[in-house]
């Protein structure tokens, strides 16, 4: 019926055939995903992030940091060895979009939660070669100056929630009173910040109590990243894969 | 079977006998999806025959001989002076002894190679694929086992178009069997040059070796028969990118294997006593084409199949010999000097041109970097790692301390002794852990790198957040030192 | 396609029929080796459908006969690493901790593996490079509570401080203020003179009234000089060290109503060739005496 002298000639029918034939590989791969039980698994412990991990997810995003860190630790015993339990698909499902990298120029983060003390962050991201003399990353100072701007927070919360994480009308309503209070546990209510969020760990996280920085929700951000799922109530055997 | 038993076509008359030969490879008779069409070629002889010969006992001699070799190291380190030792991370090459941080030596050499097989290619045109390509110099070896076992051209045709016979299939199992031999020697020596050779052909031939040794003859053992038994031209042609990136390495004045058209043409049978005018020098015998390993008719002009191996030469030479004309129909010579010559100017080689001076230099300046890197190599080296967690630690003293791990490489082949020390924080205190006050000293094994956890301390509280240090080795034998640098960390803002 | 042949007289080849302002292409048959490479890697793709997991289901996917799984490849890659490992574990078990201490593979070992332990069941309290926390002690310094010889090291590790083990190491600091053993000036005065023995800034007359208090009632455990004893598990109250904290206020809450905090012991959940791999780790961090 198609001769493809028909398609030859006509680049916007080619056009289609080609984004037809190609859609079918894309659906065949991408489509299952969606439906299989086995692509998320169950895990205990996953919670959106809080509203200053969240903030500083941003600053994550907005610094281009994903470039040269991936967040996905495969399933290779020397990368386990050397970073922790290999990622679960379920690590990312609050992550909008996720953040899983396709290259290390810099160590894998997935797992880098409570890894290296606050101070470490303070003084690597000021200037990474105080601290890691061989380090080619660029220094971030400008995060230690820079006030959080999180007056928005709540329409960060209300469009995740939109693309599917579930924070609910009180997360939301506690925004920023939340983000106040982890970044600065002597005033705020911990206890409501860790009922919404457990385990959300709250400290000055920049060590300058006075104001609430761009550094302060990031290390927030790191110190949180692959902390939260309970791997002893992981049951590897069912979700081998 | 001895070689040369026939020698019907070779013309040991005075008349040159025209062979009977195509040049399958020619470009009109070849096409992709053809079979290849097997070359039997005939045996040649002469100066550039010899030169040949010469340098297959060279190249085979170096290759077989290399690893038995022995250099005196000292009692740590094998006596091998070419050994390649994957599992212990050493490359040694003599005096030379390279650890894998240092591979840049082995880049240097490639780079080095590379620019020798330039200067060449751009100089003698395909002196390598000619006279010292393994797949050349292999190939011309199975050509002369398989002439002592079934003969010259004529007597292997022959002897392929004959029914089975029980003297046929002994010619052909002789054949085989000395590839064979060969090629498992090829592969044998492949392996001894990544391992002590003596030890290692104890354990081959007691079956005791690695199976990876086993596997890796194994390998090279079907490759060297494959291809020098059977695909030989083929590599060449198709599989050798090498044919390609030479095209853009010659140019007008690169020497090639030509022939002489103004010379030989209009070409044409000659009986003894006939006149030499108003005709070309080539008598077509078709000699040139018959010894040509490649299957071509050299006489087309320029091709990418040839190899440049001169064997038409002397076929040629031997030809013009008889008939009483001048050598070097065909000969070497550069698309200039053809031209040269046919304008009937003196024909002139070109040695010195841009791009050979080009990479005469940079021969000369890779050659001076490497040895100056080789010369001024290191033979310790330091390396720091500060803990970074915790970044220090306040001790009960209200002094303040830092951790560190301490990497020392000792690359001679003794033990050494290496005190640490510190610069840069007056009055801080350097120990190894659970080491006593004064400098630490450390013992590195020969040949070896050395972990050690160190602490600084440095007296009082009151320390900057960050300060530079210096971690200095220094060997205890001879004075020399190796630096790095790291930095101090304290509590203040 | 045009249905009748069309042979191109130049080349003698086929032609595909199509023809673009006059220019008609050759239907070159491909070469023979492309499309044996070709067919065989249709071959391998079906092949590799049946042994590996592949197709999609409704609830579910083939996972193919040969079972392969990722992750399980990978836990079974770890156990084959423990299981080489198993000879310098067992030389560990029987070894003595000093002997561990001098044998370089041994320590080595012993080091590496305290690490990766000490990741995973220590560094939650202690942090993840023993430097610790207000309340969780420090493992890099060199103050000890309990005392940092190697042997204290393992035995603290095995029945823990306060823990549920029957042969816990145990003491109990007496709330002062809230059990009501001493009036709130006196809590303020004996504050003031532990201030003062640690060299920090005092009330000079409250401190000397403190001192009193002192010698009556914490000199039993921490000592006339307040340098503690660590038989008893009562920390050095002279130096730049607290693990409650070393600021007035800190020092006051825990004389009114102290915190003794737990070490859990590790006696049954840690093997003897993981608490002494911790044990050495922990000594080599910088405390170890």
């Amino acid at each position: 019926m198609f001769k493809h002298e028909f398609f030859e000639k006509n680049s916007i029918f080619l056009t289609i055939g080609i984004l037809v034939v190609v859609a079918i590989g894309g659906i065949v791969e991408i489509a299952p995903l969606y439906w299989l039980k086995s692509t998320i698994e169950e895990v205990k412990g996953m919670r959106p992030y809080s509203p200053l991990e969240l903030a500083g997810r941003n600053i994550y995003i907005r610094e281009g940091c994903y470039v040269c860190h991936s967040q996905q630790i495969r399933s290779l015993r020397d990368e386990v060895e050397r970073y922790g339990h290999y990622s679960l698909a379920a690590e990312s499902m609050y992550d909008h979009p996720f953040q899983w990298g396709s290259k290390r120029t810099g160590p894998d983060l997935a797992r880098v939660g409570g890894r290296y003390s606050d101070e470490w962050h303070v003084a690597h991201m000021i200037d990474p070669r105080s601290i890691v003399p061989e380090s080619i990353m660029p220094g971030y100072p400008f995060l230690a100056e820079n006030k959080l701007s999180y007056e928005d927070i709540q329409g960060h919360l209300k469009a995740n929630r939109t693309v599917g994480v579930p924070y609910t009308d009180e997360m939301i309503e506690n925004a920023i009173a939340d983000l106040e209070a982890q970044a600065n546990p002597d005033e705020g209510d911990i206890d409501a910040l860790q009922e919404r969020y457990p385990k959300a760990v709250a400290r000055v996280f920049d060590g300058d109590e006075r104001r609430i920085t761009e550094l302060d929700a990031l290390i927030a951000y790191l110190q949180m990243l692959g902390t939260l799922v309970e791997f002893d109530s992981f049951d590897a055997a069912a979700n081998s894969r | 079977m001895p070689e040369g038993a026939d020698m019907t076509d070779t013309g040991s008359r005075s008349r040159v006998e025209t062979v009977d030969v195509a040049p399958v490879n020619k470009k009109e008779n070849r096409s992709l999806y053809k079979k290849r069409e097997k070359i039997y070629p005939k045996r040649a002889q002469g100066g550039f025959r010899k030169f040949k010969w010469f340098v297959m006992a060279v190249t085979l001699t170096i290759y077989y001989v290399t690893p038995w070799l022995r250099w005196d190291r000292g009692p740590n380190a094998p006596d091998q002076a070419v050994l390649i030792d994957l599992p212990g991370r050493r490359f040694y090459f003599f005096f030379i002894e390279i650890w894998p941080q240092e591979v840049f030596f082995i880049a240097g050499l490639l780079i080095l190679a590379a620019m020798v097989l330039f200067l060449t290619a751009a100089t003698v045109g395909r002196a390598w694929c000619g006279y010292s390509c393994p797949q050349t110099v292999w190939t011309d070896l199975f050509i002369a086992v398989e002439r002592f076992w079934e003969g010259d051209r004529n007597a292997r045709m022959r002897l392929d178009r004959a029914p089975a016979s029980v003297g046929k299939f002994g010619k052909k199992l002789g054949k085989h069997i000395s590839w064979l031999l060969i090629a498992v020697a090829t592969g044998g020596a492949w392996v001894f040059y990544f391992a002590d050779a003596p030890t290692l052909a104890s354990e081959l031939f007691a079956l005791d070796a690695q199976f990876a040794a086993y596997v890796w003859i194994g390998i090279l053992t079907a490759f060297t028969y494959v291809f020098g038994g059977f695909m030989r031209e083929q590599v060449c042609t198709y599989m050798c990118p090498w044919p390609r990136i030479q095209a853009a390495l010659a140019d007008e004045d690169t020497l090639i294997v030509n022939y002489n058209v103004e010379r030989g043409e209009p070409r044409g049978s000659h009986k003894a006593g006939e006149s030499w005018e108003g005709r070309g020098d080539c008598v077509d015998c078709n000699q040139c084409v018959a010894v040509c390993p490649m299957g071509i008719d050299i006489r087309d002009g320029q091709q990418i199949e040839c190899i440049s191996c001169a064997l038409c030469i002397d076929a040629c030479n031997g030809v013009m010999e008889k008939v009483g004309r001048p050598p070097n129909l065909i000969g070497y010579s550069t698309l200039n000097m053809a031209d040269q010559d046919a304008r009937g100017e003196t024909p002139r080689f070109r040695m010195f041109r841009g791009r050979t001076v080009l990479y005469a230099g940079m021969i000369a300046l890779v050659g001076a970097i490497m040895l100056y890197a080789l010369l001024t190599r290191s033979v310790m080296d330091i390396g720091v790692q500060h803990q970074r967690n915790p970044l220090f630690t306040t001790l009960s003293d209200g002094s303040i301390r830092n951790a560190y791990t301490v990497r020392i490489t000792n690359k001679l082949h003794e033990d050494r002794t290496f005190r640490l020390r510190v610069e840069g924080l007056a009055g801080a205190d350097v120990r190894r852990i659970g080491g006593d006050a004064g400098l630490p000293v450390f013992r590195v094994g020969p040949d070896t790198i050395e972990s050690y956890r160190v602490f600084v301390t440095s007296p009082g509280p009151d320390v900057p957040a960050s300060r530079d240090l210096e971690f200095v080795i220094e060997d205890l034998a001879n004075g020399n030192t190796a630096i790095t640098d790291s930095s101090f960390k304290g509590p203040q803002r | 396609m045009s249905d009748k042949r069309e042979i191109d007289p130049v080349t003698g080849q086929e032609t595909t029929g199509h023809e673009w302002d006059g220019i008609r292409e050759l239907d070159t048959p491909m070469p023979r080796w492309w499309l044996w490479t070709f067919y065989a890697t249709i071959a391998w793709s079906v092949a590799y459908m049946i042994a590996m997991p592949a197709i999609p289901l409704v609830s579910d996917y083939t996972k193919g006969v040969l079972g392969y799984s990722q992750r399980e490849s990978v836990r079974m890659d770890i156990a084959e690493a423990r299981e080489a490992q198993s000879g310098l574990r067992s030389r560990i078990e029987e070894a003595s901790l000093e002997e561990i201490l001098d044998v370089a593979d041994l320590r080595e070992f012993a080091v590496a593996g305290g690490q990766s332990a000490f990741a995973v069941n220590c560094s939650q309290c202690h942090g993840s490079g023993g430097a610790g926390a207000p309340g969780y002690p420090n493992l890099n310094d060199d103050a000890w509570v309990w005392g940092g010889s190697l042997e204290r090291i393992h035995e603290i590790i095995r029945v823990g401080i306060r823990s549920e083990h029957p042969d816990t190491l145990f003491n109990e600091m007496p709330a002062f203020l809230k059990d009501e053993l001493l009036p709130r000036d006196q809590v303020d005065d004996v504050v003031e003179y532990v201030l003062a023995i640690s060299g920090q800034d005092h009330e000079v007359e409250s401190a000397d009234r403190g001192r009193g208090v002192f010698l009556e009632q914490c000199a039993a455990c921490h000592m006339e000089s307040g340098k503690g004893d660590r038989e008893l598990g009562a920390p050095n109250l002279t130096d730049a060290i607290w693990l409650y904290g070393g600021d007035r206020e800190s020092i006051w809450n825990t004389v009114a109503d102290p915190r003794n905090g737990v070490m859990p012991n590790w006696d049954d959940k840690l093997d003897p060739v993981t608490r002494k791999q911790l044990a050495i780790y922990v000594h080599q961090l910088g405390g170890g005496e």
